[in-house]
C-alpha cells in the first residue's frame, strides 16, 4: 500500500510538471517578508475553513513571461488621506511586516486600486495586509475591470464577504489568517487594466492595511 | 471650633468636593463603550454569582479578594440588576468609578499632612490625567486598592499623631480593605513599613517616638484588621476555606512573580508614567517634588511618602510580572509630589520686581501647558481609542472586533426563527466570552477534546476547531478578534 502510495506521488508531481511544462509554464517567484509571529494559528482540519500556511505554499503555476505589472504603478483609493503611511506603499516592493511597511485607509469599508497602465491577462494577485499578528481581514474582495470607476465589465476574483456587507454580491471564499507569505489569488488569467482591493476592517480594529500587493501577469495582445 | 477654622474647613472641603465632582462627571461619559476585559467579565461573573444568590467564594487563582465584589453587588442591586445576564458595562464600572472619586476626597483629608496647595494639585491631578481616569473606569480591583491604600496612609499618621483609638481602628479597617482588595496587599505593607523605618531613621534622626505600643489603641486595631479581613474573605462565615486558601495563595504569587506571560522590563513603569503628551510634564514636577523631600530631610510626611514611592517603584519594577494597572499604586506619590514641586515654585523667594512677575507668570504657564498637554491626554486615551492597541493602558483589552460576534449570532439566530439558539463554547481559555453570551440561556462551555453536544452555534478556538471537522462542516466559519492577535471562531448555520 505504501508503496502504491509513494508511487501515486510520484506519478501525480510527474504530471503536474508535464502539463506545467506542456504549457510553458513555471514557478511564480515572489520574495516573501520574514516571518513575524510564530504560534498562532495552526493547521485547521476543516473543509470550510482556510488550512493556515506553516510551511511554504505549494508552486503557483502561471505562464512563462509572467511578471509583476503592479510594481511602482499609480494607486488609488476610497481614502486619499490614509491613517498611517501613503498609497504608493502598496507597491513598492516593501512586504517587511514592521511599521513603516504599510499604509492604513479608515475604518469600515475602504477600496486601494492599482492601474497598471495597460491592460494586461492576469495570473495571479497576492495581497499582504498585515503579518506581524494574527488577523483576519473583513470582508476582501478583489476585482479586475478595465473601467477604472469599476461600473462595467468587472471581473470578481476573490470574495469572501459572506454576508455581502460591501453590497457587491455575497462571496463564497474563505476567511483567511493574514501571514507573511500574504494570500494568493488565482486569476485565471482574467484581462483587464485595473485591480481594486476591498476589505471592510480586521479582527483587531476597523481599518483597513496593506503592505503590499502584486499583480503577475502579462500584458494584454 | 472657632469661626476662622470652620470657615477654613468649609472652604478646603469646598474645594475638595469641587474636584472629586469634576472627577466624577469625567469618569461617567461613555463608560461601558470600551469592550469588556477578560479580568473584568471574570469579576462581573462573580458578581454575577452573588445576584444569583450565591455566596462568594475566595479562588487565589487569579481572583483576588472579595473587597471588589462586595461593593459593586449592593451598587449593581441599587442600580436593579437581578442576574448576570441584566448587568451592563456602566453598573459594573461605576464602582470603580466612585472608589476613584472618593480616592480624590482623601487628598481633602491629608491637608493636615501634605499642605493644602499640593493637596488640592494632585486632587486635581488624579482627577484629569489619563491614567488614573483610564483605570478608574476599569472594573478591576486597583481603584478600591488605591483608595484603601491612601485611607491606610491618612488614617494611620493621623492615629499616630493622636493616639486615638478610633482612628487607629479606622485604619486598621483600611487595611484590611486593601488586603482583602488584592493579595498584592503585602507589598505595600512592607513598603510601608520599611518607608516608616527609614524616615525614622534618617529624618527623625532615630528620635524617641514615645510610646508607640499603645495597648488601648494597638489591640483595637488588630482586632478590627482580623475581623474585617475573615468576615470578608469568608463571606461573612459562609466559606472558612478561604482562609487556608488564603495561605496558599503565597506560593501561587510568588510564581505568578515570575511573570507568568506578563514579564516586562526593569523599566517598563517608568516608561508608561512618563509616556504620552503629559506624562514627562508630570513626572519631572514629582521627580523635582521628590527631591526636594529628599534633600530636606525634614521630618514632614513628605520624607516618609519618598520612602514609600521609592520602595514602591523598586518593588514593582523589579517583579518581572507587570500590569499597566498597577502604574496606579504609583500616582499618589506622583500627584503629591507634583503638588509639592508646584507649591514650592511658587514660593521661590521673589527678590526683584521682575522676580515677583516672573515667578507666578512661569507657574501659570507650566500648569496651562500641563492643562492642554493632559486634556489630550485623557481625550485620547480615555475616551478617543479606549481599546486601540496603541493605547498602552489597553493591555491585553478584548478588541472591539468581538462585539460583532453576540450581534452575528443574533441576526443569524433571527435568520434561522432560532429563539433560543444553543451555543457551544470550545477554547481552553473562553473569557471573556461569558459575559458577551450572558443573554443566551443555552450556553455551553467544552475545553478543546472534550465531547461537545449539538449546537446551533459553536464558538471555537483556531485550535480547538482543528478536532470538530464533522460537526463543524456545514456551518459558515467567521474570525473575530478576542484580543490583539488572539482569534476565534463562529461557526454559524446558513440562514434559511
Amino acid at each position: 500500500m505504501k508503496i502504491l502510495v509513494k508511487n501515486l506521488a510520484v506519478l501525480t508531481a510527474l504530471l503536474v510538471t508535464i502539463a506545467a511544462v506542456a504549457q510553458d509554464k513555471v514557478p511564480l517567484k515572489t520574495k516573501l517578508p520574514p516571518p513575524l509571529f510564530v504560534g498562532t494559528p495552526v493547521p485547521l482540519n476543516v473543509t470550510n475553513l482556510e488550512r493556515p500556511t506553516r510551511s511554504k505554499r505549494p508552486d503557483f503555476m502561471v505562464p512563462a513571461g509572467t511578471a509583476n505589472l503592479a510594481r511602482n504603478k499609480k494607486v488609488s483609493s476610497s481614502d486619499n488621506n490614509p491613517i498611517v503611511g501613503t498609497l504608493d506603499m502598496i507597491d513598492d516592493g516593501d512586504k517587511d511586516g514592521n511599521e513603516g511597511s504599510w499604509v492604513e485607509l479608515g475604518p469600515g469599508k475602504q477600496w486601494a486600486q492599482i492601474d497598471l497602465a495597460k491592460s494586461a491577462n492576469i495570473y495571479a494577485v497576492l495581497v499582504w495586509h498585515f503579518h506581524s499578528q494574527a488577523r483576519v481581514y473583513r470582508d476582501v474582495v478583489v476585482q479586475v475591470s478595465d473601467d477604472p470607476t469599476f461600473r462595467a465589465g468587472v471581473a470578481t476574483i476573490f470574495n469572501n464577504d459572506f454576508h455581502n456587507e460591501l453590497g457587491l454580491g455575497a462571496g463564497k471564499d474563505l476567511n483567511y489568517v493574514e501571514t507573511y507569505q500574504g494570500k494568493l489569488i488565482d486569476a485565471k488569467g482574467v484581462k483587464g487594466r485595473y485591480v481594486r482591493f476591498y476589505s471592510n476592517g480586521n479582527t483587531a480594529n476597523k481599518l483597513n492595511d496593506y503592505i503590499e500587493a502584486e499583480v503577475w501577469g502579462k500584458p494584454a495582445a | 471650633m472657632s469661626n476662622s477654622a470652620f470657615q477654613s474647613q468649609w472652604t478646603r472641603w469646598t474645594a475638595f468636593l469641587a474636584v472629586a465632582l469634576f472627577g466624577l462627571l469625567l469618569r461617567l461619559p461613555q463608560l461601558g463603550a470600551r469592550p469588556m476585559h477578560t479580568d473584568e467579565a471574570v469579576n462581573a461573573y462573580i458578581v454575577g454569582q452573588l445576584l444569583a444568590g450565591e455566596n462568594y467564594t475566595y479562588d487565589p487563582q487569579d481572583r483576588h479578594g472579595p473587597a471588589l465584589a462586595a461593593l459593586a453587588f449592593p451598587l449593581a442591586k441599587l442600580q436593579g440588576a437581578k442576574a448576570f445576564a441584566e448587568l451592563t458595562e456602566s453598573e459594573l464600572r461605576i464602582t470603580s468609578v466612585l472608589a476613584g472619586t472618593v480616592t480624590i476626597l482623601l487628598f481633602g483629608a491629608a491637608v493636615e499632612m501634605f499642605g493644602f496647595v499640593p493637596c488640592l494639585i494632585g486632587a486635581l491631578l488624579f482627577a484629569v490625567s489619563p491614567l488614573p481616569v483610564y483605570y478608574g473606569r476599569y472594573f478591576i480591583h486597583e481603584s478600591i486598592f488605591v483608595a484603601a491604600t491612601f485611607g491606610l496612609i491618612v488614617t494611620g499618621w493621623r492615629a499616630h499623631q493622636t493616639h486615638s483609638a478610633p482612628l487607629g481602628a479606622l485604619a486598621a479597617a483600611c487595611a484590611a480593605l486593601v488586603l482583602v482588595s488584592k493579595e498584592t496587599a503585602v507589598l505595600h505593607f512592607f513598603a510601608l513599613t520599611a518607608a516608616a523605618f527609614v524616615f525614622w531613621l534618617w529624618n527623625l534622626r532615630r528620635t524617641h517616638l514615645g510610646n508607640l505600643w499603645r495597648p488601648k489603641a494597638a489591640l483595637p486595631a488588630l482586632a478590627v484588621f482580623v475581623l474585617l479581613s475573615v468576615i470578608l474573605f469568608t463571606w461573612f462565615g459562609s466559606n472558612w476555606s478561604a482562609l487556608p486558601a488564603l495561605l496558599h495563595a503565597v506560593p501561587k504569587l510568588l510564581a505568578r512573580a515570575g511573570g507568568e506571560g506578563h514579564q516586562k522590563p526593569f523599566w517598563y513603569f517608568s516608561r508608561l508614567l512618563i509616556g504620552g503628551w503629559s506624562g514627562g510634564l508630570i513626572s519631572a514636577l514629582a521627580c523635582i517634588g521628590l527631591f526636594l523631600a529628599l534633600r530636606k530631610r525634614d521630618p514632614s510626611p513628605y520624607g516618609f511618602l519618598a520612602f514609600y514611592a521609592i520602595f514602591l517603584v523598586v518593588i514593582h519594577s523589579s517583579i518581572p510580572y507587570k500590569t499597566p494597572w498597577l502604574a496606579l499604586n504609583f500616582w499618589l506619590p506622583i500627584a503629591l509630589f507634583a503638588g509639592l514641586a508646584l507649591k514650592s515654585l511658587w514660593s521661590i523667594p521673589a527678590t526683584t520686581p521682575a522676580l515677583r512677575i516672573a515667578i507666578p507668570a512661569y507657574c501659570i504657564l507650566v500648569g496651562g501647558i500641563a492643562a492642554v498637554l493632559i486634556a489630550r491626554d485623557t481625550h485620547q486615551r480615555v475616551f478617543a481609542l479606549p481599546a486601540d492597541e496603541t493605547n498602552p493602558y489597553a493591555y491585553a483589552q478584548t478588541t472591539e472586533d468581538l462585539l460583532g460576534l453576540p450581534a452575528l449570532i443574533e441576526l443569524v439566530a433571527h435568520q434561522n426563527a432560532l429563539a433560543a439558539p444553543r451555543i457551544a463554547v470550545i477554547a481552553s481559555d473562553p473569557w471573556p466570552l461569558p459575559w458577551y453570551l450572558r443573554h443566551y440561556s443555552q450556553v455551553g462551555f467544552w475545553q478543546p477534546g472534550q465531547q461537545v453536544g449539538q449546537a446551533d452555534f459553536y464558538i471555537t478556538s483556531t485550535e480547538a476547531a482543528d478536532q470538530y471537522g464533522d460537526q463543524l462542516k456545514d456551518l459558515h466559519p467567521d474570525f473575530f478578534g478576542v484580543r490583539p492577535g488572539v482569534l476565534i471562531v463562529l461557526w454559524s448555520p446558513a440562514p434559511k
